[in-house]
C-alpha cells in the first residue's frame, strides 16, 4: 500500500521518537481544585441562564395570557336595544315626504 | 478500563466522589495524550480540565458505561481539535519552516539518535509539531492517535464514528503529506 517503504521507516522511527520525547506528565496539584471551579463556574452560569430564561419564559407566557384575556373581552361600545328593521325604519321614517308623501291628483287636468 | 462500570454509573447518577475518581484514575493518561497531541506542555493540564468539564456535563449522554472509555477519548480528541484550531492562525506548511537544525533533529529522530535531555526533546517536539503542519488539525490528531499513540483502527472507528476504509484512507493521505514534508525538508537540506 505505502511506496515508499524506507520514509515509513523513517516516519515509525521519528514517532517512536516523538512519543519517548512527550511521555505522560504528572498533574499539578492545582489540576483537581481547578477542575471544580470551572465545574462550578460553568453550572453557576448554566443555572443562572436557565433561570433568565425560565423568568423570560413566564413574562412572555403573561403577556400572551393578558393578550388572550384582553382580546376575547367584549368591547365597551354601546348597547344597541334596537333590531335591525327598527334601526332602517328610524332611518328611513315613514314621513319621509318622497316615500309616503299623500298622491296629489289634479281632477282639473285629468277632465280636460 | 481503568474504573469499574460501576463507578461510571454512579457518576452517570451524579455521585461527585465516583466523578473525582474517574479524573484521578485518568487524568495522567490523558494529560499525556493530550500533550503529544498538541505539542504544547504549557497549555496540557488547561485542555485536560476541558476535557473532564466536557466529561462531567456530557455524562449523561453516554449510552452504557461499557464505552466510556472511547467516549473519553473521543472528548480528548475534540478538546485537542478545538485547541489546535483556536491555535492555528498559523499558515500552511512551507518547506522553509523546517530550520536546517530542525531537519537535522528529524533526521537524527529517524535515525534512533535523540539523547534524552530536555533540550533536543524539546527541539524533537518543535520539529514534529512544523512537520504535522503539513496537513490539517483533524488529520494531525488522526495522525497521532494512531501512530503515536497506538490505538488500533478498530478504536479509532469507534472514537470517531467512522467506517475503517474511511479512517486508512485518510490516514494515508496524512502519512503521505508529512512524509512529504520530511524528504522535501531533507532535499533542500542537502542542497543547501
Amino acid at each position: 500500500m505505502y511506496p515508499m517503504q524506507g520514509g515509513d521507516d523513517k516516519l515509525e522511527s521519528l514517532w517512536r521518537a516523538y512519543r519517548a520525547a512527550c511521555p505522560d506528565r504528572e498533574p499539578s496539584a492545582n489540576f483537581m481544585p481547578g477542575l471544580w471551579r470551572r465545574i462550578e463556574s460553568r453550572r453557576n452560569f448554566t443555572f443562572s441562564f436557565q433561570r433568565m430564561v425560565r423568568g423570560f419564559v413566564t413574562v412572555t407566557a403573561a403577556v400572551a395570557i393578558a393578550i388572550g384575556v384582553y382580546v376575547s373581552l367584549p368591547r365597551a361600545t354601546p348597547v344597541t336595544t334596537v333590531s335591525y328593521l327598527e334601526a332602517l325604519a328610524d332611518a328611513n321614517a315613514l314621513d319621509t315626504p318622497e316615500i309616503v308623501g299623500p298622491v296629489r291628483l289634479d281632477w282639473n287636468e285629468s277632465g280636460r | 478500563m481503568l474504573v469499574e462500570f460501576e463507578l461510571v454509573r454512579r457518576a452517570q447518577h451524579g455521585d461527585s466522589e465516583a466523578f473525582n475518581n474517574i479524573v484521578l484514575a485518568y487524568r495522567k493518561r490523558i494529560m499525556g495524550t493530550i500533550g503529544r497531541l498538541i505539542a504544547r506542555t504549557e497549555d496540557v493540564e488547561d485542555v485536560a480540565q476541558e476535557v473532564f468539564l466536557r466529561l462531567y456535563f456530557s455524562l449523561d449522554q453516554l449510552r452504557a458505561p461499557e464505552v466510556f472509555e472511547p467516549w473519553l477519548y473521543r472528548l480528548t480528541v475534540n478538546a485537542a481539535y478545538d485547541y489546535l484550531r483556536k491555535q492555528r492562525r498559523r499558515p500552511e506548511f512551507r518547506m522553509s519552516d523546517l530550520s536546517e537544525q530542525q531537519v537535522m533533529m528529524a533526521d537524527a529522530a529517524a535515525g534512533g539518535k535523540v539523547e534524552h535531555d530536555e533540550q533536543q526533546q524539546k527541539k524533537l517536539r518543535e520539529t514534529v509539531d512544523s512537520l504535522l503542519g503539513a496537513v490539517s488539525e483533524a488529520d494531525r490528531v488522526l495522525l497521532l492517535m494512531k501512530e503515536v499513540e497506538g490505538l488500533s483502527l478498530r478504536e479509532l472507528e469507534k472514537i470517531y464514528r467512522v467506517k475503517e476504509n474511511a479512517l486508512k484512507v485518510r490516514l494515508f493521505r496524512a502519512r503521505q503529506r508529512v512524509l512529504k514534508a520530511f524528504e522535501t525538508a531533507e532535499q533542500k537540506k542537502q542542497n543547501g
